[in-house]
C-alpha cells in the first residue's frame, strides 16, 4: 500500500485528534468537481459543446433548495487557494493538488473513492443522449486530471440510468480499468433502484466487479420524484432529513425485487444518507418477510442477510448519539463490522474527519469500518 | 396405542374419521385459557398441533391452510411464475401470518421456531390424540362424568 513519508502532522489550532496511522484508511466519498463547464468541453462531442456554450452550462436541474451553506464547500480549504468569501465547490470545483495536500497526505489516506460532483446526477436530465455524453466527458476528465495522477485514487464513474443501453456502453468502455471500482448514481431518480428497468446496468456492474454507488443528489429535480414520499418539504434541512427515506426506498427495492438473487456478486454503497436507519430497516423487513414472504418468494433469505452481504453504508454524516454507550449499541445493531464504511465527504462543509468522528473503537471494529469493509467491497 | 398406566398422557378422541375429511380440521378441548389442539387431515394423514403459535401465542390452528409459493428466480428473470408447493400442508397463524408445516410443526420462516405436536392414531374409526395434560382442561373431580372426548387412560383394544 502507498505510504506517504513526511506527511504533514495535523497542526490546526486547538487540534488534538490524530488518525490511527497503523490500521488503514479507505475513504469512500471524496468529491472531485469541475471549476466551470468549459473544463468538460474537450471531452464532449461538438454538438453538445456548442449547445452548452449557447446555454452557458450543463443545466443539470436542481430542486430549488437555494441555501446550501457555503455552496456546499469547506471555506477553510478554499482559503489556501482563493478568496474564501467567494468559494463555491459547485462553481469553482477543487483541484487534485488540494486533495493531495489537504486530505490524502494530511490524513494518510490509503485509498479514496472519487464520487464526483453534479454530473453523477445526470440521470434526471430529460435527454438521455446528452446525459450519457456528459457522464462520459466527466469520466474522461476525472481519469486525466485525477486518477492518472495518484495511485491512491479510485473512481466511481458517472453513469446515467436514463437509457440503460447507453449506461452499459459506458461501463463497457471504461469499467474494466482497474482504477474504476464503482459507478455513481443520485438518490433522486425516477424509480427505486431495484426496478427491473435498471437490471441491464446492474448486470454490467456485476460483470466488471463495479460497486453501485448511491449518493444524495437531484432528489426532486428534473425527472426525479420528490425528495420525500409526501412531496416537497420547505427547507434545505428537511431535504437532509429525507435522505434516509430515499436510502431505505432503494435498499428495500433492491432486496424485494430479488436483485441480489439475480446478481449474487453485486455490492451497493449508500453514501451520505446517515446510517442507523439500517437497523430499523433490517429488523422491520425481516419481520415483514416472515409474514409476507409468499408475495415475493424469490427473496429466499432474510432481508437482513442480503443487506449484510451486499449493502454498505457510508459513515458520513455519522450520527451523534447521546453517549458513547448508545452509539456503540447502534453500531452493533447495524452490524457495522460488515456494513459500515468510512466516508469523509471531503471537501464539503459537513464532512467527517477520520480522527474525531468516532469514539475510540475496538481495534477490530476500527479496522473493519476504516479499511477492511471497503477493501473487500472494492476488491482492493 | 396402549398407554403406560403411570403416564400422564391423556387419550383424547377428536371424532370419527369421517368428521375430519382431507383438507379439513377440527379444534378440540379449548378450555379457559388453554389453547386447545388442532387436528388436521392432510391428504388422509392426521396431524395434531397445539393451537398456540410459538411466535406471539396466537390461535395458530384457526389460520388459513394453504401451500407455499416458491420461485426459481425473480420475475425479471422471466423464468416463470411462482408455483404453489406443498398445497394443504401449511397453516398460517392469523396473527402475523407465519407459516408452519402441519406435518412436522416446523415453522417455515424461522428455523428456531416449532409448534408443539401430538401423536395421533386412528382407533376403531376414531381419530385419537395423545395429549400432554398441561395442554388440556383439568381432570374432572373423581366420580364426575368424564366427557366423551376426554376419557383418561383408556387403552385402545
Amino acid at each position: 500500500m502507498v505510504t506517504v513519508p513526511g506527511a504533514r502532522p495535523i497542526t490546526a489550532p486547538g487540534w488534538t485528534g490524530q488518525p490511527r496511522l497503523d490500521l488503514g484508511l479507505v475513504d469512500c466519498d471524496v468529491h472531485q468537481g469541475i471549476k466551470q463547464p468549459e473544463d468538460l468541453y474537450p471531452y464532449l462531442p461538438r454538438v453538445y459543446r456548442e449547445q452548452m456554450i449557447e446555454q452557458g452550462g450543463m443545466r443539470i436541474p436542481g430542486s430549488g433548495y437555494f441555501n446550501v451553506p457555503q455552496n456546499a464547500g469547506r471555506t477553510d480549504l478554499a482559503a489556501a487557494n482563493c478568496d474564501a468569501t467567494k468559494h463555491s465547490t459547485h462553481k469553482m470545483g477543487n483541484s487534485y493538488e488540494q486533495l493531495r495536500d489537504e486530505h490524502l497526505d494530511l490524513w494518510h489516506v490509503d485509498y479514496a473513492l472519487l464520487t464526483g460532483a453534479g454530473v453523477y446526477g445526470a440521470s434526471v436530465l430529460p435527454d438521455p443522449d446528452f446525459a450519457a455524453a456528459l457522464c462520459r466527458a466527466f469520466n474522461d476528465w476525472t481519469m486525466e486530471h485525477w486518477i492518472a495522477r495518484d495511485e491512491r485514487l479510485i473512481m466511481a464513474m458517472a453513469v446515467s440510468t436514463s437509457d440503460p443501453r447507453l449506461a452499459v456502453r459506458e461501463i463497457e468502455r471504461i469499467g474494466a480499468d482497474p482504477r474504476v471500482r464503482a459507478i455513481m448514481l443520485p438518490t433522486g431518480n425516477r424509480m427505486p433502484y431495484g426496478n427491473r428497468f435498471y437490471h441491464p446496468i446492474w448486470e454490467a456492474c456485476e460483470r466488471h466487479g463495479l460497486v453501485i454507488g448511491i449518493h444524495p443528489g437531484n432528489e426532486g429535480a428534473g425527472l426525479a420524484g420528490p425528495p420525500t414520499g409526501v412531496g416537497y418539504p420547505t427547507y434545505y434541512i428537511e431535504t437532509r432529513m429525507a435522505r434516509p427515506q430515499m436510502a431505505m426506498a432503494h435498499a428495500v427495492s433492491l432486496i424485494a425485487e430479488g436483485v441480489f438473487e439475480k446478481f449474487p456478486r453485486l455490492k451497493v454503497l449508500i453514501d451520505e444518507c446517515d446510517q442507523f436507519w439500517a437497523v430499523g430497516l433490517m429488523w422491520h423487513m425481516d419481520a415483514d418477510w416472515k409474514s409476507l414472504r409468499d408475495q415475493t418468494p424469490w427473496v429466499k433469505r432474510l432481508p437482513s442477510e442480503y443487506f449484510r452481504e451486499h449493502i454498505r453504508v457510508g459513515s458520513q454524516p455519522m450520527l451523534e448519539a447521546a453517549n458513547n454507550e448508545q452509539f456503540l449499541c447502534m453500531l452493533d445493531a447495524m452490524h457495522a463490522d460488515e456494513t459500515l464504511v468510512y466516508s469523509s465527504d471531503w471537501p464539503h462543509w459537513d464532512w467527517d474527519d477520520p480522527a474525531t468522528t468516532f469514539p475510540k473503537l475496538p481495534e477490530h471494529l476500527h479496522r473493519r469500518v476504516f479499511a477492511d469493509n471497503a477493501r473487500e467491497m472494492f476488491g482492493l | 396405542m396402549p398407554l403406560d398406566p403411570s403416564s400422564d398422557i391423556r387419550r383424547v378422541v377428536a371424532g370419527r374419521v369421517e368428521e375430519i375429511p382431507p383438507g379439513e380440521r377440527k379444534l378440540i378441548v379449548p378450555f379457559r385459557g388453554r389453547a386447545g389442539i388442532g387436528v388436521f387431515n392432510v391428504n388422509g394423514d392426521y396431524h395434531a398441533l397445539r393451537n398456540l403459535c410459538p411466535h406471539k401465542l396466537g390461535p395458530l390452528c384457526t389460520g388459513r391452510v394453504s401451500g407455499r409459493p416458491e420461485a426459481v428466480a425473480p420475475p425479471s428473470s422471466y423464468a416463470g411464475e411462482p408455483e404453489i408447493e406443498r398445497d394443504g400442508e401449511i397453516v398460517r397463524c392469523p396473527w402475523h401470518l407465519w407459516e408452519f408445516d402441519i406435518t412436522t410443526g416446523q415453522c417455515l420462516v424461522d428455523p428456531k421456531m416449532r409448534v408443539k405436536t401430538y401423536p395421533v392414531a386412528i382407533e376403531e374409526g376414531e381419530v385419537v390424540v395423545y395429549a400432554d395434560p398441561a395442554d388440556l382442561p383439568p381432570q374432572p373431580p373423581s366420580g364426575a362424568a368424564v366427557p366423551a372426548t376426554m376419557a383418561r387412560g383408556r387403552s385402545a383394544e
